[in-house]
């Protein structure tokens, strides 16, 4: 801790996905600790913070919990905009919430930070009995877009703070200035299919 | 409408009495009663005021609200100025319906509601149905799982999302659904939903909530105009901060403050809605951020939008907030943002004629 400010990181985080999988559970989880059988629905969007230390820093996480909603995606841009980090969920009793979470990934990746750290997770864990996206189909798919992917429970808190703490660890460190202008430097696997597709 | 095996499901947990508040709600903190019982006389008073305004009302609107046009058309600003004192409790449910045009709506349309409720399908019952149980779920009447409470929010909503399929069901709606619902049956909820939406007295709100939400755009530039006119120092904090009304105000205006407010302020808020119209959606915005303004002033990013959604207790108090949002005018202003509004970005809403498009739901169009 010698280095205060330095390894001090605040860190933009959004929470995208579809209505009722999970994301205001997620992050009452992580930030209060609670788990609401019936939380109440997200209108318009809601703010919350949390700090984390990860090895020798600290990283202070502004989490914009968004409306799930397809309708209300005309706001979502302002939230990921500028965010280092998003965490896209998924229902995984639900395929069409899976489906939307696809939809999510490749907004971000066309309109989003190219340096955004994105996490894909699959919340309600605890629903195996009613399981219909399989973890392995959604590692696949993560592996392919260069997410990282976990599954979740708001409700067990299973994985939740794991999903945070992996996320502040892989946040790039260091940045020796707000906007790294024109210096990108990620590896996305994905780019050579999408520039394949698109080019049929 | 549908009464298929309730019983199979488990009922949410009733509690007792004790542990709701005046309008149903699941009680927060026990400190509320506790000053209920310091102040018995001054609660004393206010049930024999309250007695009194009753009976004032009473004689206004007459039997079913047989009197209600003719004293209207002769004293606009006696109702006005009663309303604005909030519309007594027990006389609410039938007020609104006076006052929105539902009641006209439904008398010119029956039997129309059962159809939707009963014959018809919509694409978004399936967002409905999981958004029923998180609408709200700490209110007596909806969080007993496919209780009366939650059925009856279900068939609104649905019917609602077969007669407008263009708007079909947003989230926010059910918030509106609900707080209705509490004060009147279905099919009037029904009713002052279409009215409210389609603009049977006011401008429409459906723009709130067609695709792109158009009138969610437009509402919270103009509210930010307004902050800035009326509250230039905030206006300024607010940039310098990279605040923007989108993060605090919409849900605002998508719910008219019945999401995540207190409930005996947005019923008092919802009184003049529904007789004046969305003006006092910005008046209100407008004069809690003035209430808090010299707090507000203050804060840096994080703990102001903390602040703006979680305003202090007696800033909440209707007979603090109300008279400080009746004081501010808005109405030329809000004209003139309303035109160069549309000038920039183009009219919202095509608002037809109601009673033309409406009679029949079978005219409706099914595309989106």
């Amino acid at each position: 801790m010698a280095t205060i400010g330095h390894n001090n990181l605040n860190a933009k985080l959004v929470l995208l996905g579809d209505m009722g999988a999970g994301k205001s559970s997620l992050v009452l989880r992580f930030v209060k600790g609670q788990f609401l059988e019936f939380q109440e629905s997200t209108i318009g969007a809601a703010f919350f913070s949390q700090t984390l230390a990860v090895n020798d820093a600290t990283v202070k996480f502004e989490i914009w919990d968004t409306a799930g909603q397809e309708r209300y995606h005309s706001l979502a841009p302002m939230y990921y905009r500028g965010a280092a980090a998003a965490i896209i969920v998924y229902d995984i009793t639900s395929s069409d919430s899976f489906t939307r979470a696809k939809k999510w990934v490749q907004e971000l990746q066309k309109q989003g930070n190219p340096n955004m750290v994105m996490a894909l997770t699959g919340n309600k864990a605890d629903l195996e009995d009613k399981r219909k996206v399989t973890a392995e189909e959604a590692r696949v798919y993560a592996e392919e877009n260069g997410l990282f992917f976990m599954e979740t429970s708001a409700k067990t808190a299973a994985n939740v703070n794991d999903v945070f703490y992996e996320i502040a660890k892989r946040l790039p460190r260091a940045q020796p200035a707000q906007k790294p202008a024109g210096m990108v430097l990620v590896d996305r696997p994905a780019e050579g299919s999408r520039a394949a597709s698109c080019c049929s | 409408m549908e009464k298929k095996r309730i019983d199979d499901h488990e009922p949410g947990p009733v509690p007792s009495p004790r542990a709701l508040d005046r309008f149903g709600f699941v009680k927060q903190d026990v400190s509320a009663s506790d000053s209920l019982v310091k102040n018995r006389s001054a609660f004393e008073n206010e049930r024999i005021r309250e007695e009194r305004r009753v009976r004032k009302w009473r004689k206004m609107i007459g039997v079913g609200g047989s009197d209600w046009k003719h004293y209207l058309r002769r004293k606009p600003h006696v109702v006005e100025r009663r309303i604005r004192k909030g519309i007594p409790d027990c006389l609410r449910g039938l007020v609104w319906q006076l006052i929105s045009g539902s009641r006209d709506l439904l008398l010119m349309n029956p039997g129309v509601y059962e159809q939707l409720v009963i014959y018809e399908t919509s694409s978004s019952e399936l967002d409905i149905i999981r958004d029923i149980s998180r609408t709200f779920p700490s209110h007596v009447f909806f969080r007993q799982r496919h209780g009366p409470g939650q059925r009856s929010l279900y068939n609104v909503l649905k019917a609602y999302s077969v007669f407008d399929r263009n708007v079909g069901y947003v989230q926010g709606m059910g918030f509106l659904a609900g707080l209705l619902l509490l004060y009147m049956s279905e099919e009037d909820a029904f009713w002052l939903l279409v009215a409210l939406l389609k603009g049977a007295v006011h401008a429409p709100m459906e723009g709130l909530y067609l695709a792109g939400l158009p009138l969610v755009q437009q509402y919270l530039s103009q509210f930010e105009q307004l902050v800035r006119e009326h509250l230039p120092k905030l206006g300024e904090h607010f940039s310098q901060e990279m605040i923007n009304p989108t993060m605090y105000a919409s849900q605002w205006f998508i719910t008219v403050f019945s999401y995540s407010f207190p409930f005996h302020l947005a019923l008092r808020i919802w009184d003049v809605f529904l007789y004046e119209g969305v003006k006092i959606v910005f008046k209100v915005g407008l004069s809690l951020l003035k209430y808090c303004h010299d707090d507000l002033i203050k804060l840096p990013f994080e703990k102001l939008l903390h602040a703006l959604k979680n305003f202090p207790e007696d800033a909440m108090d209707p007979d603090t907030i109300l008279p400080l949002a009746y004081s501010i005018k808005i109405s030329k202003r809000l004209e003139e943002l309303t035109q160069e509004y549309e000038k920039k970005n183009g009219k919202v809403v095509q608002s037809e004629e109601l009673s033309e498009k409406h009679k029949f739901h079978e005219s409706k169009g099914t595309e989106t």
